[in-house]
């Protein structure tokens, strides 16, 4: 079977990390469970001392080694070839001009000192000496792993990027102390179990229980830690199992659970049983918790391939997810359906109940299967009515987030290829109403319908590229692309926002924020183009006027423009129709000094004209880029100390932490 | 030796090792700042400086001379706005009108800064 050179490239660069991290991470472990398990002057303690010691001389030196094949790996990757792995110009760039390189220096740097200090000869006789001498090779070991937290994907975490390393960093180096002292402790147990090794026998069952004791601490410090990474670089159920680190976190997860398992059997069986003597206590125990131990060594060293794994896959928040399951749910579905919140809330009650009592059956020693029983019943009956009713249809495409971002300019792109494509059976307008529809299976859906928030826009992109059999839609997938298949996506949602906004007059509701500025982009005369979103931070009075009709209120505006900079507010004036010589038009007199569009104007009308139809229409923007009153008119000159009461009000609320409006897709 | 006089001497290195380097980075940084802002400060102060610059004409104040610019971004003065500038003689802005777009020469020592020549565009 032919394998591609990338492929074998990938295949080694991943073995140089796994040999690189596992080497780190044993070297920390070793140093660490000498610490843990204590000074003694038995021959065999101090004879396993001796050789831990040298595996984490070894373990050093490993590092070292697949840590330059990681550089090279490295190398190769920033230079886009391979032969740039053995090249040293190449190399010495990338050592001394990029983070990873620096932080490989550094680390190099400790690695080699603590290498150097374990293969010097020094007399530990006396406590100090001991304590300093061993302290010292964890307290190396650590300088040579933390590090490595910023060179890793949590080096890239905008914003709290200092929060993503420190988790990094703690992650790993409880990952090392739990797992690196995995096998120095089966090592141990294993000797003290034997004939010879019976002089260590009281200091291999004291080890193992200050090792158990510190490996659950550092356990629940992983959990911790791995939580806040989880949230950090995945952030969605959707990343976790749609997309390839995702699934690479859950895999790590199922192995972990298997290692904990042993782990909690080691704890809970075998440790209480090493003292003593007789057929199942004493040294039959011993060994075979040392080879349980070095079973969960095993797995933990399986999980370390993972996590080289995940270390050179783009986190899952960077990557479209594909959803893999038919349906998913959201609470989305119960709305507008009573009957159905009804059973879902009875069954979510009946599951909590049936919780409580599977945990107090397994607290319980009398009545403990029956409770059991029942508990388990009761909640699965409860999450057997509970669930169905939340259950939307999903598809593939569900959690993917538009590649297009919702402009005014890609509404208006979106709105010429509605009338191409879909207007024939979904309306000129959007109602469901047009004449090609008539014949079809099944109506066709009126777009305007506050429905489409129960879909996501993913869910959108997947029936306009696939099409639904059943309804006799076609799939367009041949004749748009995927831009033009989200510039329709963005039109739909402004159609349908649109349509909600019918009811929004010139009064402000007060902390309700629903409506969502598209973004639009303009220029007024030769200088470069400006951003609606640049104004983010400030209320924006956005004002779509057509001269002769607006003249008297664009004077009014014009003069009244002191006061409205002063409460904060900007005014974009927005030619209906488009006109480079706009500022012309409006005259010396009165002075008009806010921005007139006189390019871009065509996109932002055809955008804005699908939230209000009138000859003038103005629409007030608040700090965080949400539409709050919408002023429909004639052009006349009216009461400006009504805007400014609402602007006041508008002023008065708080901003809130919400996300920003083109982080909220529909 | 003693074991922990040995661990103390290498951790002294260590520190003494870090905190030099560290330091010798900041002093570098801080010189590079320094010699920045002093390169900044020599090309604002006592120079006289021009800017060739577009936008379009908002405003015209003959009584004052000033004419009222929505500017491009003057580079190493200010980002694009809207704002009045003086005019150097009053023939300057008796050639343009509201709504022209014009390409116009802005010289000085800042900040007193005028506009010597203006032209339509296009």
């Amino acid at each position: 079977m032919a394998i591609r050179y990338t492929d074998r490239v990938y295949a080694l660069g991943l073995a140089a990390r796994w040999l690189h991290l596992a080497s780190s991470v044993l070297l920390v472990g070793a140093a660490a469970m000498i610490v843990i398990a204590g000074r003694s002057d038995r021959a065999t303690a101090l004879h396993w001392e001796r050789r831990v010691l040298a595996s984490a001389w070894g373990w050093a030196l490993a590092a070292l080694a697949s840590g330059l094949v990681v550089i090279g790996a490295q190398t190769a990757l920033f230079e886009g070839r391979a032969g740039a792995a053995f090249e040293p110009r190449a190399i010495e760039r990338v050592l001394l001009e990029t983070q990873a390189g620096h932080v490989w220096l550094v680390r190099a740097g400790f690695l080699a000192i603590l290498a150097a200090f374990l293969s010097l000869r020094v007399s530990v006789e006396r406590r100090a000496d001991w304590r300093a001498a061993r302290g010292e090779a964890v307290l190396l070991g650590v300088a040579a792993l933390l590090p490595l937290a910023a060179a890793g994907h949590a080096a890239a975490v905008e914003p709290d990027t200092a929060r993503a390393i420190a988790s990094d960093g703690l992650h790993v180096l409880a990952a090392g102390i739990w797992v690196g002292g995995l096998l120095p402790l089966a090592l141990l147990l294993k000797t003290a179990a034997t004939e010879a090794g019976a002089d260590a026998r009281p200091y291999a069952v004291l080890a193992a229980r200050r090792f158990s004791r510190a490996a659950l601490v550092m356990i629940v410090l992983l959990a911790a830690t791995g939580t806040v990474l989880a949230i950090i670089h995945v952030g969605s159920v959707a990343g976790l199992v749609g997309t390839s680190y995702g699934r690479l976190l859950l895999s790590k997860l199922a192995l972990l659970a298997l290692a904990l398992a042993f782990a909690a059997l080691n704890r809970s069986v075998l440790l209480g049983r090493l003292g003593g003597d007789g057929p199942t206590v004493g040294r039959p125990a011993m060994r075979r918790l040392s080879s349980f131990v070095v079973v969960e060594a095993i797995l933990a060293l399986a999980i370390l391939i993972i996590v080289a794994a995940m270390n050179v896959t783009p986190p899952a928040r960077h990557e479209p997810p594909v959803w893999p399951f038919t349906i998913r749910l959201s609470f989305a579905a119960l709305e507008g359906r009573a009957d159905e919140a009804t059973r879902a809330l009875i069954g979510s009650q009946i599951a909590v109940v049936g919780l409580v009592a599977l945990i107090t059956g397994l607290a319980m020693r009398a009545w403990r299967l029956p409770l059991a029983a029942v508990a388990l019943a009761a909640l699965g009956a409860g999450v057997g009515l509970a669930l169905p009713p939340l259950t939307i249809d999903a598809y593939p495409t569900t959690y993917l987030r538009p590649s297009v971002p919702y402009q005014a300019g890609a509404i208006a792109a979106g709105a010429v290829l509605y009338q191409t494509n879909c207007a024939g059976c979904h309306g000129p307008r959007g109602a469901g109403d047009g004449p090609d529809g008539r014949g079809l299976p099944r109506p066709p859906a009126d777009l305007r319908a506050p429905h489409t928030a129960q879909h996501t826009a993913g869910d959108l992109f997947w029936w306009i590229s696939h099409g639904i059999p059943e309804s006799g839609m076609p799939g367009f997938v041949s004749r748009l692309g995927e831009e033009q298949c989200w510039e329709l996506i963005n039109y739909l949602r402004a159609l349908s926002a649109g349509y909600a906004a019918r009811g929004m007059g010139p009064t402000i509701e007060r902390d309700r924020r629903w409506l969502v500025a598209p973004d639009f982009t303009f220029s007024v005369g030769p200088t470069p183009p400006h951003a609606l979103k640049d104004y983010r931070g400030r209320n924006v009075l956005v004002v779509l006027y057509a001269l002769p009709g607006a003249r008297a209120r664009m004077s009014q505006l014009a003069q009244r423009e002191g006061t409205l900079a002063m409460l904060g507010v900007e005014v974009i004036a927005v030619p209906i129709n488009a006109d480079p010589d706009a500022i012309r038009r409006l005259g010396p007199d009165p002075r008009v000094m806010f921005p007139v569009v006189t390019e871009g104007a065509e996109t932002i009308v055809a955008a804005y004209r699908l939230f209000a139809v009138a000859p003038h229409v103005e629409l007030l923007v608040d700090r965080q880029g949400y539409v709050r009153a919408i002023t429909r008119g004639t052009g006349e000159a009216t009461d400006i100390d009504a805007l400014v009461a609402q602007i006041q009000q508008l002023n008065a609320e708080k901003i809130a932490a919400e996300a920003a409006p083109e982080e909220h897709v529909h | 030796m003693r074991a922990w006089k040995a661990v103390l001497l290498i951790d002294l290195a260590l520190i003494i090792g870090v905190g030099w380097g560290y330091a010798f980075w900041g002093l570098r940084e801080g010189r590079l700042e320094r010699e920045l802002a002093e390169a900044r400060a020599a090309a604002a102060s006592g120079i006289e400086r021009q800017w060739r610059v577009e936008g379009v004409v908002r405003a015209i104040f003959p009584e004052l001379g000033v004419i009222v610019l929505t500017h491009g971004e003057i580079p190493g003065y200010m980002p694009a706005m809207t704002m009045g500038f003086r005019v150097a003689s009053p023939k300057i802005h008796e050639a343009v009108s509201v709504g022209d777009a014009v390409r116009f020469t802005l010289q000085g020592v800042l900040p007193n800064v005028a506009v010597t020549t203006i032209e339509k565009i296009k």
